[in-house]
């Protein structure tokens, strides 16, 4: 049971704004009790009531307070963020304020200052000379103001979600039934878009891309320029090179689709092969790797990380194996992108959903919904799903944009 | 009528010279959609020459290349006798439209009131002034979809008015003026369809006699219209809604501005009226 103080000022009685909030309150489950109304005695002068929410266990009570304040009802009062130092490296204080990926404003000092680079499950750092940015907690070093507790902090209203109509057919989450030639348009289309904004198109991928055969549709995307990030783990990446090298992709032809001869230890073989030539860089300039992504991505110049788990074998030298490095990897070069494509990829897709921010807008290709299902549960509500074969889509979407 | 708006005899308009549709920011915004230029800059002619005609002064906006809505100067801000309160846009997009409005506004004699910092409100297209029942002047404001709720105290100190916010409920008429156009002290046209049950029930409130169009006939642009004395200048005229402008003693003027509605605005948009008086 939690009791939280709101105040709601304006022409709060004539626009029957105080009773929407009032009925919002019990609508969600909370009880409130008004402690103070004034009202104001003319015409033109504002009213003021300060409401005390009681919360049982089970209210939302985060949900009710963003839609609160959406109608101009406010934690009492705007005060400025407490801000505590860190009480050691890597270690929040007592009661940190945990972000959201959406756009966020903190008070301090009296001015409300954006909070660069929203990303959920963050603490806020505010510092003198950079602002206000989120801090992931291994970041955080001794003595760092932390943003505590609610006050001074003001989250960006998500849009209400309407039901469906013609000009909305990308609302809805997750979709297989729509017609897929549309929805590829539709994704080219972004994809069109955030170039022409001067944004970059991040590109998540996991093995199946390469069993699917995919491959070489989406390297010839990123040789056209239409991968600008690459993120995937030490699957993707080795199948990518073992069906440049062997022809196969975890020992299964990818043209015949029949298992090569001792095809079970093909990627074992590759990955030997890169980590003697020292890196996937090294191995393109040594003629090893000559065709797929990883070797697009070498000649082109796009930066890929490739983040490692503790079931990977080898893996290729370029991995990072410790994932607090791979996640900061993945951070640094989220700057600029604005469209996300997450191509059958669990593990990486769920990562780098946890690192991006609400406002980059993010497809998610899989054949299976639970990913999708799942990445939206941990709150990258703006992924759009397409639930669908991978390997279709790939090809469907480089014919689109490379005609 | 004695009834007749005290106001919307003097606008502000910035011609279509760089329009376009660079970025999607509302549902009717398709970034591939090409705008035919010189038919926009037809249809901008044609309004101004209907305002014109029905008694309107135009005071024309410089247009800047690189910003193509700027033309709907509806957005600018929210007037109030020599007072400018400028707008502070949702989408960054928009945002660099702030300070070619507030040069306008400053080089002709205005006061700038900037709204309290970390609100946002998008001008006269959510803000539009109506007589409540008692006779005083009320601002009626959208909000939710574009402008803040809390933006709504902020006007009301700066302009000393009672603001009455509505909330914007369908993301297609994002804008208080494509759901609500005042025709006299007494009538409006509103669209209650695209306002919540409370904001519906203040505004049936607000306006004795209410012209109700459909969600359907609002997203024909129709409440995006603009009164000039008895003439009311619509983008479209449904029978059933001429007839009764007619029976009141209006006069409605078709104007087509149909390259503006790929972006999602009409005849309103086109347009910031420079008369208004609130007190």
């Amino acid at each position: 049971m939690a009791t939280i103080t709101v105040e709601i000022d304006g022409h709060i009685i004539d626009s029957l704004l105080l009773p929407k909030v009032l009925d919002l309150i019990v609508a969600s489950g909370a009880d409130y009790e008004l402690r103070d109304v004034h009202i104001g005695k003319t015409s033109t002068d504002p009213s003021h009531a300060v409401i005390d929410i009681t919360m049982p266990d089970g209210v939302d009570s985060e949900a009710l307070l963003i839609e609160l304040q959406v109608h101009g009802a406010n934690v009492i009062g705007e005060l400025d963020a407490s801000l505590v130092p860190a009480p050691t490296d890597g270690v929040l204080p007592e009661g940190f304020y945990a972000t959201t990926n959406l756009p966020t404003v903190v008070r301090v000092g009296g001015d409300w200052l954006e909070v660069a680079r929203p990303e959920m499950d963050c603490a806020i750092v505010v510092d003198a000379d950079r602002g206000a940015q989120t801090a992931p907690m291994h970041k955080v070093r001794h003595g760092d103001p932390v943003v505590v507790g609610l006050d001074g902090v003001r989250v960006t209203s998500p849009t209400r979600r309407q039901g469906s109509s013609l000009f909305e057919f990308m609302a809805s989450d997750v979709s297989s039934e729509k017609p897929q030639a549309l929805l590829v348009h539709r994704v080219a289309e972004r994809m069109r878009l955030a170039h022409a904004e001067g944004g970059s198109i991040l590109v998540v991928c996991g093995p199946a891309v390469v069993h699917t055969g995919a491959a070489s549709e989406l390297a010839a995307l990123v040789r056209a320029g239409w991968v600008d990030v690459l993120f995937a783990g030490n699957g993707f990446a080795t199948h990518d090179i073992e069906s440049s090298v062997l022809g196969t992709s975890l020992g299964i032809s990818v043209d015949g689709g029949e298992p090569a001869e001792g095809g079970h230890g093909n990627h074992l073989r590759v990955i030997n092969d890169v980590r003697r030539h020292g890196s996937i860089a090294k191995a393109v300039e040594a003629g090893f790797v000559t065709s797929g992504v990883m070797y697009e991505c070498v000649v082109r110049g796009v930066p890929f990380v490739l983040g490692g788990s503790v079931r990977d074998d080898g893996p290729l030298p370029d991995v990072i194996t410790d994932v607090v490095a791979a996640a900061d990897r993945m951070r640094a070069e989220l700057t600029g992108v604005s469209v996300a494509l997450m191509f059958a990829s669990t593990l990486h897709a769920i990562a780098t959903g946890n690192l991006l921010p609400a406002s980059v807008e993010t497809f998610c290709v899989d054949i299976n919904q639970a990913v999708v299902t799942k990445l939206a549960d941990r709150g990258s509500h703006q992924v759009m799903g397409i639930v669908t074969d991978v390997g279709l889509f790939t090809r469907n979407l480089a014919r689109e944009l490379l005609g | 009528m004695s009834d007749t708006l005290a106001w919307g005899r003097r606008y502000l308009m910035c011609p279509p010279d760089f329009f376009t549709i660079a970025y999607e920011i509302n549902p009717w915004m398709h970034a591939d959609v090409t705008v035919d230029r010189d038919l926009a800059a037809l249809q901008w002619h044609t309004l101004r020459h209907a305002l014109r005609t029905a008694g309107a002064a135009i005071e024309v906006l410089d247009p800047v290349d690189g910003l193509p809505d700027l033309v709907f100067t509806a957005n600018a801000g929210v007037v109030d006798g020599r007072r400018f309160v400028p707008s502070r846009f949702r989408n960054p997009e928009r945002a660099s439209e702030t300070p070619i409005d507030c040069a306008w506004f400053e080089r002709h004699g205005y006061e700038l009131h900037p709204m309290l910092p970390g609100v946002v409100h998008e001008g006269a297209g959510d803000a539009l002034p109506f007589t409540d029942r008692s006779g005083t002047p009320v601002l009626v404001s959208g909000y939710r979809t574009r402008s803040d709720v809390q933006s709504h105290v902020s006007l009301s100190r700066v302009l000393g008015v009672p603001v009455r916010p509505v909330e914007l409920v369908d993301r297609r008429l994002y804008h208080l003026d494509l759901t609500f156009c005042p025709l006299d002290k007494r009538r409006a046209i509103v669209v209650p369809g695209a306002w919540d049950r409370y904001g519906a029930r203040m505004m049936d409130e607000l306006v004795p006699e209410p012209l109700e169009l459909s969600v359907d006939e609002a997203l024909g642009f129709v409440a995006n219209s603009l009164v000039v004395g008895s003439v009311v200048v619509m983008p479209h005229c449904p029978p059933r809604v001429g007839w009764q402008l007619e029976r009141w003693g209006f006069t409605a003027v078709e104007v087509d501005v149909s390259e503006f509605h790929k972006a999602g605005g009409a005849c309103r948009c086109l347009t910031l009226a420079l008369d208004v008086r609130l007190t």
